[in-house]
């Protein structure tokens, strides 16, 4: 539905600002789709009146014309519309105006000089008529604004009407529903009109013979009316609704369609034979003729207006070629009528027929407006056209519909919303929508629910209105999820969980209790922050007399205990708290995630050779388990020097500087205090330093970069003291744009190899995300790469 | 005579080496040696020859058939060879697959995640709390009165300085409630403590769930109704539970639960000594004076909340008798909940 914010402004008293109007709009349930200004584009567009036409001395079909735009002196524009000629005023587009991408200047045309354009309706954007200029039928001063004069310097407000509210398809409706919105009032038009003695009954009659499919129909009648175009303010309004105007009858049917939302229909009273109009079904194979030339065939369900012979019009939905207005009509008889949705909708559907008219018949009228929708069109087509109104209307109405009435409990409202609204609130939100009210109990009210709202059939229905005038963002939200819940922590213990028990790990569960003695076989210092211990003052015996600091003893214990029972190789995590003394009655809880890897890494199999398991295999769990949580790229590992590992076989690991970990083989007498005679990896790791960076909406979609990477070797013989990590960098740092990774497959030291130096191989992968990378391209970064290495570290090429 | 004989010859050399298979190579030896095979034929003509050429036809004949003899008995060890390799080269589809390691979460974290899960799809949420606690939050916020024999050193752990070890999750209620105002609808999680000798039905370390719902108008339908859903999805949509009368400090009306047999259905049996029912936890109305001690209105809210012990869960799902058995970490026991 098409909105002229100058038309409603003209039926509600309102200078609210359009944007502010337009949200306001949408939070009370009209959601605004598109706001347009028809008029922005149309600045120096001004109305001309054409003083003289002369032929171009140089070409044939252009005209030299004079216009006058209201200047000192008249235009002289060069024209090649068909339809020029003196004395019309037509829309001038003088230079510096704009029409699209295309800007008027000063031009020469074959000679002649141009000093502006004349406009056609489709130069203009205002229909598709390129045929000739536009000629302006209403009387303007040459030089007034195009856009003002057309009513275009408007906001037309699109809004999306839900199928549930036909009243909302004419403007009258939506003043309505803008007053509520406001609490103000609407004023329609004043409809007021002389009628003749002639009475509309002594020279048309209507019969209804399905009462079903139509329960009412009205008619009234102008004699004498004359055709011609309608005037200014109502083409204007035509124009800023989307209408073409054609004729003041037409216009005018169409007019009263935007202004109630109410189809109408006007016939020639001549084409009516017998003056009788018959609303009846169609006869089996009854064939019609209708206004845009399409021949239909007809069956019993299609309900038509007909007269004592032939068709006139398809009910509801389009009206017969052979009764339609044309220039000689004389007299017109107006119908207003109420059709049945059901059987409107199926019409429309069976002949694909979506008109302006069937789409709102089908969503239901008011059969009680029918009236004042007629009477306004009477006025209309009178005050356009002149004629006189016959006395009154011939209204068909053999069944009354009745407005509903429905009981409303105000506490029903206010425990439904959680508002606190009084009855008096109440009664006036639902007078305001013309709902009218009996107060029955303090509580509850009798309401009538006007026949123009189909939508209102139950008490929650109107609840729902009042709700709107509360406003739903007055209702108070009762929040609670995501205020303590533990997701996060959730979401990373059960992910590393899953994932090491995808590896091979089971899990094990120890109670909190633990001895100092453990502390001192693992050797850990008195100032280490294990020792920092949470002592019970009345523990059940000694080896329980304090709180464990670390999880690494009960792991050992159940690693020696599945020893004993002829295990070989496994691996076990256990993820609990640890406690720490922090100061006076203040206490640390950290979560730990710490797992031992007994005997071989790989389950045995029988193709492959054992006893290859390295500290690399408990690195690689750990990387895999901060990769699973997302937080590896803050990693890094440094050599540890933790008591309880084997010398240079063991890193800590640091998220950036922090030390929040380590992994590595543990030393074989630790070992023995245990009773294990096997070999044990071990990783300990505080996972409440990982939990609160982990964001599962951190992961976002990246297009995939459409340029082929290149991927090159590198063999080096390095200095053995220098780490990958050292050489990764500083290749990366080369070009970090192109350089997008750095895989280490060869390592190798031996007779080959020069002493203290080992031979690395490298896979890098170049990649551009702008470019196809040339060969000459990776080759000078290779080179770079090369000397760089040499340069910073004393790295050398490997020469095959 | 001769010429066929040399012709079938021939014939046998080109044939025999090219087959394929035993089954063809059986056809062949039906052809050139069976009783109908055209050398069985031509021998029995042999009378039709000249008398004088008889012998040499017949040694003829019979070297031949020797000869196809042989060239089936080598090409039938070659056969057989072939297949001998690949026997011992190809696809052994019993042998073991690469041993990709399977490992497992220990039961009573699967049993306590799968608490978690069913309470977030009821609409709680997760609160964790310390296991360190004060005695305020973990007896004085609750109700506990100063003589209640929970409070002793006999049943509760204490800290030198005189922290204590939580004897319930119930304290992070009291935290959530200071925290934030109703609706309140929370599962607290997690490790408890009190002084209980290690026993096959005790363990001084435990788990517990506890639920709280706070709200105006709550009513103990909800808590039963809670309550149900709990236990219809945790063991099996027959169980049901009962309330009977007991005393919890910080509810009011308390109650402990009774869950209809998992084992028996109420028929009586061994695990629930013959009573039909299961001892699960206690539950109740918010006693008002907690309500009114974390500031909420106690008139205007009311509240349930139930406690339940996750390794007794643990235990009945899976059908463990002995408690201990869910810290001995033994993969024997561990490689069952794979
Ligand atoms: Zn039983």
């Amino acid at each position: 539905m098409k909105i002229s914010y100058n038309w409603l402004k003209e039926l509600v008293p309102t200078q609210m600002e359009i944007n502010e109007f337009c949200a306001k709009l949408t939070m009370f349930g009209l959601e605004v789709e598109e706001v347009i200004q028809p008029g922005k584009e149309l600045e120096h567009i001004v109305i001309g009146k054409v003083i003289s036409v002369e032929q171009h001395p140089n070409a044939d079909k252009l005209s030299l014309c004079r216009v006058d735009v209201g200047e000192e002196e008249p235009l002289s524009i060069i024209c090649g519309a068909p339809n020029v000629v003196k004395d019309i005023l037509v829309p001038v587009a003088k230079i510096g105006a704009k029409l699209g991408d295309f800007k008027i200047k000063k031009v020469m045309l074959r000679g002649v000089e141009s000093f502006g354009m004349i406009c056609s309706e489709s130069e203009l954007g205002i229909s598709d008529d390129h045929s000739g200029i536009m000629i302006i039928g209403q009387n303007f001063e040459p030089g007034a604004p195009f856009a003002d004069a057309m009513g275009m310097n408007d906001h037309i407000i699109e809004v999306e009407v839900t199928p549930n509210r036909p009243d909302l398809l004419g403007m009258i409706g939506v003043a309505r529903e803008v007053a509520v919105m406001l609490d103000t009032d609407y004023t329609p038009s004043e409809i007021t009109f002389e009628e003749s003695d002639v009475k509309t009954e002594s020279e048309i009659s209507v019969i209804i013979e399905d009462a079903e499919k139509c329960p009412r129909y009205c008619a009234r009648m102008i004699k004498g009316i004359t055709v011609q175009p309608s005037p200014a303010w109502m083409q204007r309004k035509l124009i800023a609704s989307g209408l073409r105007p054609i004729n003041n009858i037409v216009d005018t049917t169409n007019y009263v369609l935007l202004e109630y939302g109410h189809p109408l229909h006007a016939f020639d009273y001549a084409k009516i034979k017998d003056n009788t109009i018959v609303v009846r079904t169609a006869k089996d194979k009854e064939k019609m003729m209708l206004l845009d030339d399409n021949e239909l065939t007809l069956h019993s369900d299609n309900l038509l207006i007909a007269d004592k012979k032939h068709p006139l019009a398809l009910a509801g939905i389009m009206g017969g070629l052979d009764s339609s207005i044309n220039d000689t009509t004389k007299d017109v008889v107006i119908e207003c009528a109420y059709f049945d949705p059901r059987n409107i909708r199926a019409s429309a559907l069976e002949y694909g027929l979506q008109t302006e008219s069937s789409y709102r018949f089908e969503r239901g009228m008011d059969p009680n407006g029918l009236v004042e929708v007629i009477d306004r069109a009477a006025q209309l087509m009178q005050l356009t056209g002149g004629g006189e109104i016959l006395s009154g209307i011939v209204d068909c109405y053999p069944y009354q519909i009745t407005p509903k009435i429905l009981p409303l409990r105000v506490s029903r409202t206010n425990s439904i919303l959680n508002a606190n609204m009084s009855a008096d609130e109440v009664e006036k939100y639902l007078n305001n929508f013309e709902f009218s009210t009996k107060k029955t109990t303090q509580d509850s009210f009798e309401v009538t629910i006007p026949t123009f709202r189909p939508d209102i059939e139950r008490e929650i229905d109107i609840i729902e209105e009042l709700a709107r005038c509360y406003g739903y963002n007055n209702v108070e939200s009762h929040f609670w999820i995501n205020r303590i819940d533990n997701k996060q922590k959730r979401t990373v213990v059960r992910l590393a969980k899953n994932h090491l028990i995808s590896l091979g790990f089971f899990e094990v569960n120890n109670m909190s209790f633990a001895s100092t003695d453990d502390l001192d076989t693992l050797k850990i210092p008195n100032d280490d922050y294990r020792r920092n211990l949470v002592e019970l003052a009345n523990p059940m015996g000694e080896q329980f007399s304090i709180m464990r600091s670390t999880l690494i003893p009960d792991l050992l214990r159940n690693a020696g205990l599945n020893l004993s029972y002829k295990f070989e190789n496994f691996k076990l995590f256990e993820l609990n708290r640890i406690y720490l003394k922090e100061g006076e009655d203040a206490y640390a809880e950290p979560t730990y995630l710490t797992g031992v890897i007994v005997g071989e890494f790989e389950p045995f199999y029988w193709k492959e050779k054992r006893g290859v398991t390295s500290f690399y295999d408990v690195k690689g769990v750990v990387e895999s388990v901060f990769s699973k949580v997302h937080c590896m790229k803050n990693i890094t590992f440094k050599l540890s020097h933790q008591p309880y590992y084997k010398k240079d076989s063991a890193a800590d690991i640091f998220l950036e500087d922090k030390k929040i970990g380590s992994c590595g083989i543990m030393k074989d007498e630790i070992l023995h205090s245990f009773d294990i005679e096997a070999s044990v990896m071990m990783f300990d790791i505080n996972m409440s330093n990982i939990i609160p960076l982990y964001n599962e909406k951190e992961i976002h979609f990246e297009e995939i970069v459409k340029y082929p990477p290149v991927l090159r070797d590198i063999a080096v013989i390095a200095p053995s003291q220098i780490e990958v990590e050292t050489i990764e960098q500083s290749i990366k740092s080369v070009d970090p744009n192109i350089i997008q990774d750095i895989q280490l497959f060869d390592l190798y030291t031996g007779k080959q190899v020069k002493q203290g130096c080992r031979s690395l191989a490298f896979n890098i992968t170049f990649q551009s995300k702008t470019s196809t990378l040339t060969d000459k391209y990776v080759d000078k970064l290779f080179d770079n790469i090369v000397s760089k290495l040499s340069r910073e570290h004393q790295i050398e090429l490997r020469q095959e | 005579m001769k010429e066929q004989i040399q012709e079938i010859l021939e014939e046998a050399r080109n044939s025999i080496p090219s087959c394929g298979s035993d089954k063809d190579l059986e056809e062949l030896r039906i052809k050139y040696l069976g009783k109908k095979s055209s050398l069985s034929d031509l021998l029995s003509k042999i009378g039709t020859v000249p008398k004088e050429e008889r012998p040499q036809m017949g040694a003829l004949l019979n070297t031949v058939k020797n000869e196809i003899a042989q060239l089936i008995e080598q090409k039938k060890s070659v056969l057989q060879e072939k297949e001998d390799s690949a026997r011992a080269q190809g696809l052994d589809v019993t042998m073991p697959g690469r041993p990709l390691p399977i490992g497992a979460k220990h039961p009573l974290y699967q049993i306590w995640e799968e608490i978690e899960d069913i309470f977030i799809n009821l609409g709680f949420e997760v609160a964790e709390g310390p296991e360190i606690e004060s005695e305020y939050y973990n007896f004085d916020a609750l109700n506990t009165p100063s003589w209640h024999p929970a409070r002793n050193p006999q049943d509760t752990f204490y800290l030198k300085g005189g922290m204590l070890l939580r004897t319930q999750t119930s304290p992070m209620q009291i935290r959530v409630m200071e925290k934030f105002k109703p609706p309140i609808k929370i599962i607290s999680t997690g490790r408890c403590y009190r002084v209980d000798k290690v026993d096959p039905s005790h363990l001084p370390v435990f788990h517990q769930v506890e639920a709280l719902m706070v709200d105006e108008g709550i009513t103990m339908s909800d808590l039963k109704g809670a309550l149900d859903s709990f236990v219809k999805r945790i063991f099996s949509a027959d169980t049901h539970s009962r309330f009977r009368p007991h005393f919890f400090p910080f509810t009011e009306p308390s109650a402990e639960i009774d869950i209809l047999c998992i084992s028996c259905n109420g028929e009586g049996c061994k695990l629930c000594k013959n009573s039909g029912w299961l001892e699960m936890g206690g539950a109740g109305m918010v006693d008002p004076a907690v309500l009114e001690e974390v500031g909420y209105d106690p008139e205007k809210y009311t509240g349930y909340a139930f406690g339940l012990g996750i390794e007794r869960i643990a235990m009945l799902r899976y059908g463990i008798s002995d408690i201990r058995k869910l810290i001995t970490n033994d993969l024997r026991i561990l490689s069952q909940f794979q």
